[in-house]
């Protein structure tokens, strides 16, 4: 099958293994190799990713924002394409995304916030 | 039978949420300023609305993909953030408009200026939607919107002139200030033809889950839902020319707003028109505030529903509190909610093109739409109405302005 990394790929819908939306692909990585052509290694998710698609130095400052969040943030959240499934016209991810940092910032903001209001 | 229910409840919550501060408002002024002239203005913006509305179902049904979801895959970042943060800024005014619309309902029943309501109803529309699920705030209060149609009732009561409302509904050129007829007739299809609207009506589909099955109830809901509203639009632009244009009364106060039920229906009718604007208001506060919510979760492809609880989706949530926080400032520190109306309808309509283009060439995707995608007639209506009305807009809002009315 063919696949055109994007228009089917980029900025398209990621789902979790339990079918909830895990944001979208915001980026693509590719490995360049002597004498062979480059190979599609990880699709990237989340602000950082984002950021530095729209500006560098907004990149930059998501980066600083997101490192807050804990430990290993503040870079691209990787996924090996090994773990993605196409799924036209969205992408299917064979982990649930809850424990993954791609839901960092969920996590974050139930926890300090939404917990703190009451009856919610 | 729940099919036909859902028919049902479709089009009274369509007609219950027609009316809201910009709709009212711009037909209180251009039956003000022109009697019936600009009739025909408010009928071309209901058929284009109606059309869009129908599209952005049949989009969700089909595809099950969200308007923001599929522009964002469709046209790439770069393009979604432009349209996003266009629409955004269009909708934060026209948020705050409606947020002053509340408030200034309650000020007309307590005597309390206006900017001491902000935070109150601010508060009051966040608490609809923290705590209430999709189906209570689309039927709940549009159902209390049919209070609108003491307008139809005013209207009829007051006795038109048939034969000179009749040919308001041909289009005509101005018959004095044509900068300001423009500026008028721009910001009525900018109140017709709101892009939250159908982006809040796509997303709700999603909610309820519709499929191929819909696109009949959708088609019915779209066409009897919106006309009925329009009828109600005019039916202001009516009461308007027969109670305030006779007095020389041109909209430019707010306070001059209730005179529309209160000339037929005395205290009464004061209290009536404070009632339909606190309900139909409330309304459109708490749909803006979820469709700005909507159209970034969708975007960035977070986990969205307003009938989820707000631990389920902590980042859209907290998106359409911190939405609200913008427009309670801008009527706390007092702007004029009459000023802040016309200026935020006459933007969103000089945004329609940018908003709306784009959502046409997904409607003629076969990758999302398959054998459903748009015919000719309903391309080429919205086509012209957009641009038409983005190009005036663009033309007018600096002559209006220079104008100084």
């Amino acid at each position: 099958m063919r696949v055109c990394l994007v228009r089917d790929v980029l900025d398209n819908q990621l789902l979790d293994a339990r079918g909830q939306n895990a944001g979208k692909v915001d980026g693509i990585v590719l490995e360049l190799r002597q004498g062979e052509p480059p190979r599609v290694r990880y699709v990237e998710v989340g602000p950082v990713t984002l950021a530095r698609r729209l500006n560098r130095r907004l990149g930059e400052w998501v980066a600083r924002l997101d490192a807050r969040l804990g430990d290993g943030r503040g870079v691209p959240i990787r996924i090996p394409i090994s773990r993605v499934t196409l799924d036209a016209p969205s992408l299917g991810l064979d982990v649930a995304a809850e424990s993954t940092p791609i839901m960092a910032l969920e996590r974050w903001l139930r926890r300090k916030i939404v917990s703190r209001i009451p009856w919610s | 039978m729940k099919r036909w229910l859902g028919i049902a409840l479709g089009i009274v919550t369509s007609v219950g949420g027609f009316l809201e501060i910009g709709s009212i408002t711009t037909a209180a002024q251009a039956g003000a300023d022109y009697r019936y002239q600009l009739a025909w203005v408010i009928v071309l913006g209901t058929v284009c609305i109606a059309l869009l509305v129908e599209m952005a179902g049949r989009f969700a049904a089909v595809s099950k993909h969200t308007i923001a979801d599929a522009l964002r895959e469709r046209f790439g970042l770069h393009f979604f953030m432009v349209a996003l943060v266009l629409v955004f800024f269009v909708s934060l005014l026209v948020l705050a408009a409606e947020l002053g619309g509340v408030a200034v309902a309650v000020e007309f029943v307590t005597g309390v200026h206006y900017p001491a309501w902000a935070i109150p109803v601010g508060v009051l529309a966040w608490g609809l939607l923290w705590y209430g699920t999709f189906s209570m705030i689309e039927n709940g209060v549009s159902i209390l919107g049919l209070i609108t149609i003491a307008f139809v009732v005013a209207a009829v009561r007051l006795g038109p002139d048939w034969h000179a409302f009749g040919a308001g509904l041909m289009p005509s050129l101005p018959s004095k200030e044509p900068a300001h007829y423009w500026f008028i007739a721009v910001s009525i299809l900018g109140a017709s033809i709101s892009p939250y609207l159908f982006y809040f009506y796509s997303s709700g589909a999603i909610e309820e889950k519709w499929d191929v099955t819909y696109l009949g109830p959708n088609r019915v809901i779209a066409a009897i839902g919106m006309g009925f509203g329009g009828f109600l639009s005019i039916a202001v632009l009516v009461v308007a020319a027969l109670v305030l244009a006779p007095r020389g009364v041109s909209v430019d106060d707010y306070h001059q707003l209730p005179q529309l039920l209160a000339s037929p229906w005395g205290r009464v009718g004061f209290f009536l028109f404070a009632g339909c604007l606190f309900v139909t208001c409330l309304g459109a506060t708490a749909e803006i505030a979820l469709a700005l919510a909507y159209q970034i979760a969708q975007g960035f492809g977070w986990n969205w529903g307003e009938d989820l609880e707000p631990r389920e989706d902590a980042r859209f949530s907290l998106t359409y509190s911190i939405v609200l926080v913008v427009p309670m400032l801008l009527v706390l520190i007092g702007l004029d909610p009459l000023k802040l109306t016309t200026l935020s309808m006459a933007l969103t309509a000089a945004s329609l093109p940018i908003a709306i283009v784009p959502f046409l060439v997904l409607m003629n995707d076969r990758k999302y739409l398959g054998e459903h995608t748009n015919g000719w007639l309903g391309n080429l209506c919205v086509l012209i109405i957009t641009l038409l009305a983005g190009a005036v807009a663009v033309v007018s809002i600096p002559l209006e302005i220079i104008g100084g009315s």
